[in-house]
């Protein structure tokens, strides 16, 4: 199953984050985070707001891929593309009213994911309510007990087979996907519940 | 104000519906699943299509999917804060150097290129007003300086750096200086040479014209010699010639003559 990645060549490396290859992902994230770190604090930020927006920018660039929303033009457009979201992401922030009142970053990312998506229009009630839902439901993975969390990672982040998992959990095929279902139904359970 | 309260009616009602929905199955779950990774026969796959024009199939599906995505971003998020444990600590705080740290050599290389085939092409396609600016440009040598009086530190101290070609930091230190003493000839004057000198003539010339309005300037000569250098090096070659015409030196002499040759060094 290890594939060794060129991590220069733009169309193997989108295959490789689609299929969360945690050796591809890693590289491209300690890669490319100097860069950014360099950027935010030269222009009156911290190390731990560098982190943040890194990582928000990441994770938007990884969606976009997933969703075939980013089409690479060059050998290194997808890095390109990573600088210049995580770019726009502190330029927004700098700009916004509040940071020079609290500098607590995740207030800020969390005000402009409010009101802004990824192409800058106000979002609909309709995506507001999507968005919401998507982060009810990350918190509540988040505080997902163990065995579930890592049953789900393994299937749905890491694309383990359910026979790679029954033998890794030495329990039968069968019970691995009625295990995988029944923290489905918890995790939405979970989600529904938090009131925010 | 109405579309509001009935925007929160219809997200409760959705939650309501979703808490209520007794239709999320394990079948449910691994056919979105497969239908997403694309797994399911032709057959399957338009049944399940045409299972998804119903609004309320459709809006469960999305839900399942939304749960999905929301455990792979949590999850890749997790991961993230692993990654960043292993990002090698060994890189210097200075931030005049970070900038540097990521130039590769070959970067480096084909940034020299671009500045030479930029440099050569600057060479051969100035416009020759230009070139002949170049050719006979020399800033002026400025005075001597002597600490005469504290009035007149500042003036000298700038003198100092226009002398060593920091044109930039005395023309900040004059511009000051300038402020209170908008008349001052000396003062307008360096501050038109400094400012050509650092190759910016849009502003020199303002200042070049406040010196010879004093007609009784020491600079005078050499005032409307620069500004002419001024005017040659914006393309303005009849008020340069004008310029030179009236400063009569043996430099604005010289620059009359090719001018009029219309020669330049570059034949």
């Amino acid at each position: 199953m290890e594939h060794v990645y060129n991590i220069d060549s733009q169309l193997q490396l989108l295959d490789a984050i689609k299929a969360n290859n945690s050796v591809v992902l890693k590289q491209l994230y300690t890669a490319n985070y100097y860069k950014i770190e360099a950027l935010v604090l030269k222009n009156n930020g911290s190390k731990e707001h560098a982190k943040d927006v890194y990582q928000d920018a990441f994770i938007a660039v990884w969606k976009n891929v997933k969703n075939d929303q980013f089409i690479p033009e060059n050998e290194t457009a997808l890095q390109g593309y990573l600088y210049q979201i995580a770019k726009n992401k502190w330029m927004d922030i700098l700009r916004s009213p509040s940071f020079k009142k609290t500098k607590t970053i995740q207030h800020e990312l969390n005000v402009l994911d409010k009101n802004i998506d990824q192409n800058g229009h106000e979002k609909n009630e309709e995506q507001e309510f999507y968005r919401k839902r998507l982060e009810q439901t990350m918190e509540a993975f988040k505080n997902l007990g163990a065995p579930c969390k890592e049953l789900l990672t393994a299937f749905y982040f890491d694309k383990a087979s359910l026979r790679d998992i029954a033998d890794k959990l030495k329990i039968e095929e069968n019970s691995v996907r009625t295990k995988k279902y029944r923290c489905m139904e918890k995790l939405r359970q979970l989600a529904l519940a938090s009131k925010k | 104000m109405y579309g509001k309260t009935s925007s929160v009616g219809i997200s409760l009602e959705k939650i309501r519906k979703l808490k209520n929905n007794s239709n999320f199955t394990p079948e449910l779950l691994e056919a979105v699943e497969r239908y997403d990774n694309g797994s399911m026969t032709p057959e399957e796959r338009i049944s399940f299509e045409n299972q998804l024009k119903d609004i309320d199939f459709k809006a469960l599906v999305e839900d399942i999917r939304m749960t999905l995505l929301s455990i792979e971003t949590q999850a890749l998020k997790e991961r993230l804060d692993e990654f960043h444990k292993d990002i090698p600590e060994n890189r210097p705080v200075e931030k005049s150097t970070t900038k540097v740290r990521f130039l590769s050599f070959s970067k480096i290389a084909i940034a020299a290129g671009i500045i030479i085939a930029l440099g050569i092409f600057w060479m051969f396609s100035g416009s020759s007003n230009e070139k002949l600016f170049n050719q006979h440009f020399r800033p002026d040598p400025g005075l001597p300086t002597t600490m005469s009086s504290s009035d007149s530190f500042v003036f000298y101290d700038a003198m100092v750096n226009y002398k060593q070609g920091d044109y930039k930091t005395a023309i900040s230190k004059w511009q000051k200086l300038a402020v209170k003493t908008p008349e001052n000839d000396t003062i307008n004057y360096f501050l038109g040479v400094a400012y050509l000198a650092d190759k910016n003539a849009d502003k020199a010339i303002p200042f070049l014209n406040k010196t010879i309005y004093n007609t009784e300037s020491v600079f005078l000569e050499d005032a409307h010699y620069y500004l002419g250098m001024a005017y040659l090096k914006s393309d303005r070659k009849e008020e340069a010639i004008r310029e030179f015409k009236k400063s009569g030196s043996e430099k604005s002499n010289d620059l009359l003559k090719d001018l009029q040759d219309g020669v330049s060094s570059y034949k």
